[in-house]
């Protein structure tokens, strides 16, 4: 158990590695660093000081590993635009994204989860085409789209919710949805192919077979197998708990994480672009390792990955 | 309680199947949209910049506006008919160039991978889980704020959308193929590699890697369509479908029809590649999620 989870915990810190290295490589190749964080315009003092704190005259090599240290300490240098770290400038950003997509989130999971066991319990029957159509639709429709339909049909020909800003709770609503109902059609198509392939297995048949009562079978046989590769969806969306906004918040102006990306990459401001990748891939990769660690928790087959057979 | 339980029999051998209606319907679609994107030049009655400041924000016909600009005009009276048609042309030759970037870079990468094993394989692997496990928007708007935007450089970074799923699959598929009598024989008859990989691996696998191509032909519509409308994909004065909800979003309120156009395309057409996907998935490869 433990070689299990000391090489999960070892693959997300490789993870987080590789995306600090793409941030370098992209760095180093679009120009000189000290100009694109400070701005053109900076005093050339200031520029000089900011390459020497960067080491920027020094070797590539000892260059990437200052880079890394630094940020490991969390230096992720300044916004241009206001000259606030941009480590500040993003946490500030954290809790209205959060209000948009911990809802949005609940959303996916309450409607897509039962809906997809309801649909493969059902298969064929009128509620489970109806619960296909509406999951390819929720994933065809882009959500600037619906959000948009949303303001057109709610906000403007009704009247009777805000169409956007962040004054209050209605103003979640419409966001919340159109970023949720696209993530539930999602989650309800791999929930119902997930059930299917578990109620084809023999050891459903061999439970039913041996009289246990149906009901029973579903909970006690099908919905625990079903689980994994639900919980990877799922453990997919939490890891863009932060970063799944970028859209809808555009939509609907709402001041998160999302919004404060599409500015910085419109003006160019490479500081926050870079820590808002950074913050999102520490998510994401704090997310994946979870739901590993999860499956081994879900699956006990799977804490022995270890060649030798393991000895847990 | 007996009815939960399918007896397994031989699949009996597959008769021609007709096309389902809604395959049908999605194939006409897609094929309307190609010969958009292909006579673009003769079907669209003006430029896509000449404006008519006469009508401008004129509705559709049927909503009070005339034959002249049959789905309206926009705040500067340019035809929305006319800019439509040029992004279809634009929206489908991104998710075209990109999907075919996407297919040839990651088959490349999967045979690679099967070719050489060892550390080779190892260092394709994880830069496919690094892909897999990274939100692509939040890459890809790193990618456009470090290097800013041209249409090829957007294109190359469309393609990168989606390569991975070609390189699990064809790295896959090759060592199956590696370990199979005909590969073997080709070999022995003193073919190279490039041979054998280009000759007689990829025709065999061909089919799985097209359903793949077009499983993710949609999200990079999509993707396109969500950049352009945040205004960080295409650049005016091009235009493409995502380009014209965003600008259409100003005048939400006095001329939906703006964006309402486009949107509907885009809708209609990730539907119609879905649809026909799955149905190719289903008839050519059934193993694919």
């Amino acid at each position: 158990m433990l070689r299990f989870v000391a090489l999960r915990v070892g693959r997300a810190l490789l993870t987080i590695a590789l995306v600090v290295t793409f941030a370098f490589v992209v760095l180093r190749l679009s120009g000189d660093p000290a100009l694109m964080i400070m701005s053109p315009d900076a005093p050339p003092e200031a520029l000089a000081a900011f390459r020497q704190a960067w080491g920027l005259d020094e070797p590539i090599w000892l260059q990437y590993l200052k880079y890394f240290t630094a940020i490991l300490q969390g230096e992720l240098g300044q916004s241009f635009r206001d000259g606030r770290p941009a480590l500040e400038l993003v946490a500030e950003r954290i809790p209205a994204t959060l209000q948009l997509t911990l809802p949005a989130l609940a959303l996916k999971v309450g409607l897509g989860v039962p809906a997809g066991i309801y649909a493969a319990l059902h298969r064929n029957s009128a509620i489970d085409r109806a619960v296909m159509t509406f999951a390819v639709t929720g994933f065809t429709v882009p959500s600037f789209v619906l959000g948009l339909v949303l303001v057109l049909v709610f906000a403007v020909q009704l009247g009777w919710l805000p169409s956007g800003g962040q004054e209050s709770w209605r103003s979640v609503i419409l966001p919340v949805i159109s970023m949720g109902l696209g993530g539930a059609g999602i989650l309800a198509r791999f929930t119902r192919s997930a059930m299917l392939e578990v109620l084809g297995q023999p050891y459903i048949r061999t439970a039913s077979a041996k009289g246990v009562p149906w009901g029973q079978v579903v909970r006690g046989h099908a919905l625990p197998n079903a689980a994994i590769p639900t919980v990877t969806i799922v453990g997919f969306m939490v890891g863009t708990l932060l970063a799944g906004a970028v859209v809808v918040e555009s939509v609907f102006s709402w001041p998160g994480v999302g919004r404060l990306m599409v500015v910085a990459v419109s003006n160019r401001d490479l500081a926050v672009v870079q820590c808002i990748l950074l913050l999102v891939s520490a998510t994401m990769v704090t997310s994946n390792l979870i739901v590993d660690l999860l499956y081994g928790v879900l699956d006990p087959r799977l804490r022995g990955t270890a060649p030798a057979g393991g000895g847990h | 309680m007996s009815e939960q339980v399918v007896p397994v029999v031989a699949a009996p051998p597959r008769p021609k199947v007709a096309i389902p209606p809604g395959v049908a319907l999605a194939m006409l679609w897609l094929g309307l949209m190609v010969a958009t994107a292909l006579l673009a030049d003769v079907i669209r009655p003006y430029g896509i910049t000449a404006m008519d400041l006469r009508a401008r924000l004129q509705p559709p016909v049927g909503f009070g506006g005339d034959w002249a600009h049959p789905l309206g005009t926009d705040e500067l009276g340019r035809d929305v008919f006319s800019r439509l048609v040029e992004s279809i042309r634009m929206s489908l030759m991104i998710a075209f160039g990109a999907t075919i970037i996407a297919a040839v870079f990651g088959t490349t990468m999967g045979f690679l991978a099967a070719h050489f094993r060892g550390w080779v394989e190892q260092a394709v692997l994880m830069l496919i889980d690094f892909q897999a496990s990274m939100p692509f928007l939040i890459l890809a708007l790193s990618v456009l704020a470090f290097f800013g935007n041209s249409l090829p450089l957007f294109i190359c970074l469309m393609g990168l959308y989606g390569w991975e799923r070609h390189a699990r699959i064809s790295r896959g598929l090759a060592i199956a193929a590696n370990a199979q009598g005909y590969a073997a024989a080709v070999r022995q008859l003193g073919a190279t590699p490039m041979r054998i990989y280009l000759k007689h691996v990829l025709p065999n696998i061909a089919s799985t890697l097209i359903v793949a191509a077009t499983l993710s032909f949609p999200e990079v519509v999509l993707l396109e369509s969500g950049l352009s409308f945040l205004g960080l994909g295409v650049q005016p004065p091009m235009t493409s479908l995502g380009n014209m909800v965003g600008y259409g979003r100003e005048y939400l309120t006095r001329a939906p029809w703006i964006l309402l156009s486009p949107s509907v395309v885009i809708v209609l057409t990730t539907l119609s590649v879905s649809i026909l996907g799955d149905w190719l998935r289903d008839r050519l490869d059934p193993t694919l999620t």
